[in-house]
C-alpha cells in the first residue's frame, strides 16, 4: 500500500516536472517605447502557441503565456525577438500568470 | 590659421546643431509588418505625409508628399515620392535604444513659380538615441530637383518628466532646432512642443519663436 503511494507520488511528481510552465518570461533590451513593446506584442501573437502577451518596458519584460499543453522553444522566440529588432538576454519559464505580473507591475508604480 | 580654426569650430557647431535637430524626430520605421501614417506641419514652411510599411525592422517602404513654402523668395515646391528607409544599424543597450536611419525617394516637384514639373530626389538619415526620460535626434533631408536645392537639418532633444510604460501615456517636451537651406528659411528656427503618445497613437504639437504652429500626428498599426 505504501509503496503503491510512493509510486503514485512520483507519478505525479514526473508528470507536474513533464508539463510546460504557462508563462515565459523574456528580458529583452533595447526596450524603451511603447513603439517597439507594440511590435513585440504583435509579432508574438501571430504564433500560435500564444495565449497572452504583456510587456512591461519598466522591468525590461515581455511575458508570453501559452495555450494549454503548448510551448514556444526558446530558439524561436529569440528569433522572434531578433526578427521584431530587439536582443533577448534572458529566457525563463515561470508559473507566474500573467495577471499577477501585470498586478505586481502595477503594484509597483 | 585663425580663420581655419574658426572654420573648423562653425563646421562643429553646425554638426552639432543638426544632430540635436533629429533627437525628437519619428522614426521612418515602427516595427516588422508595421504601417505608419504621419503627416507634419512646419511652421507654414514644410508640410508633409507619409505611408510607410515595413517588411521587416530593417526597411519600410511608401510613398510621401512635401510641400515647401519658402518664408523669403514666397518659392513653393510640391513634391511627390516613391521612398524606402533603411535602418542599417540599431544598438539595443540596457535601458536604451540607438539608431542610424538613412532613407531616399525619386518622384516629381511641382515648381510654384514657373508652373513645371520636374524629376526629384531626396535622400537623408537620422541618429536618435532614447531611454525612457531622454531622447535625442539628428536629422537631415535634402531634397533635389533641377530647379532648387533644399537640405533640412533638424535637431531634438526631448525630456520625459516621468518614465512611462506601454500601457501608460507617455508625455515628453521637447526642444527643436530646424535650419533650411535655399532660401526657405533664414536663420535657425526654433520650437517648444509637446509630444504624447500611447499604444499606436503618437500626437506632437508647439509653436516655434514666431508663434506658428509645428505639429505631427503619426500612427502606428
Amino acid at each position: 500500500m505504501i509503496s503503491q503511494r510512493i509510486v503514485l507520488l512520483l507519478l505525479a511528481v514526473l508528470a507536474a516536472s513533464g508539463a510546460h510552465a504557462a508563462t515565459i518570461e523574456l528580458t529583452v533590451n533595447g526596450l524603451v517605447c511603447g513603439f517597439c513593446a507594440q511590435g513585440i506584442e504583435k509579432t508574438l501573437r501571430r504564433n500560435a502557441a500564444t495565449d497572452d502577451v504583456f510587456v512591461s518596458l519598466e522591468n525590461r519584460l515581455v511575458a508570453v503565456a501559452t495555450k494549454p499543453d503548448a510551448d514556444i522553444p526558446d530558439d524561436i522566440l529569440r528569433k522572434a525577438l531578433k526578427d521584431a529588432g530587439y536582443d533577448v538576454k534572458a529566457i525563463a519559464r515561470t508559473q507566474r500568470s500573467l495577471q499577477s505580473l501585470r498586478e505586481q507591475v502595477k503594484a509597483k508604480k | 590659421m585663425s580663420l581655419n580654426i574658426r572654420r573648423v569650430a562653425q563646421a562643429i557647431a553646425s554638426i552639432a546643431t543638426c544632430a540635436v535637430a533629429v533627437a525628437a524626430q519619428a522614426k521612418p520605421i515602427a516595427f516588422a509588418h508595421g504601417t505608419t501614417v504621419m503627416g507634419e506641419y512646419g511652421a507654414g514652411t514644410m508640410t508633409e505625409v507619409q505611408a510607410f510599411y515595413a517588411p521587416t525592422f530593417r526597411y519600410s517602404l511608401g510613398v510621401s508628399h512635401l510641400t515647401l513654402d519658402g518664408a523669403i523668395e514666397r518659392a513653393t515646391r510640391d513634391v511627390s515620392y516613391v521612398r524606402a528607409n533603411y535602418l542599417p544599424k540599431r544598438w539595443n543597450l540596457e535601458s536604451a535604444q540607438a539608431n542610424v536611419f538613412v532613407w531616399g525617394g525619386v518622384g516629381r516637384a511641382h515648381i510654384g513659380e514657373t508652373s513645371d514639373d520636374q524629376f526629384a530626389w531626396n535622400v537623408g538619415g537620422q541618429f536618435d538615441y532614447e531611454t525612457r526620460r531622454v531622447y535625442a535626434s539628428l536629422r537631415t533631408d535634402l531634397h533635389e530637383a533641377s530647379a532648387y536645392s533644399h537640405r533640412i537639418d533638424t535637431l531634438q532633444l526631448g525630456v520625459a518628466p516621468y518614465e512611462h510604460d506601454y500601457q501608460t501615456l507617455a508625455v515628453w517636451v521637447v526642444i527643436q532646432a530646424r535650419q533650411y537651406t535655399g532660401e526657405l528659411f533664414r536663420g535657425t528656427e526654433y520650437a517648444a512642443l509637446l509630444r504624447l503618445f500611447k499604444r499606436n497613437a503618437w500626437l506632437e504639437a508647439g509653436a516655434t519663436q514666431d508663434g506658428k504652429l509645428q505639429a505631427m500626428l503619426m500612427f502606428n498599426f
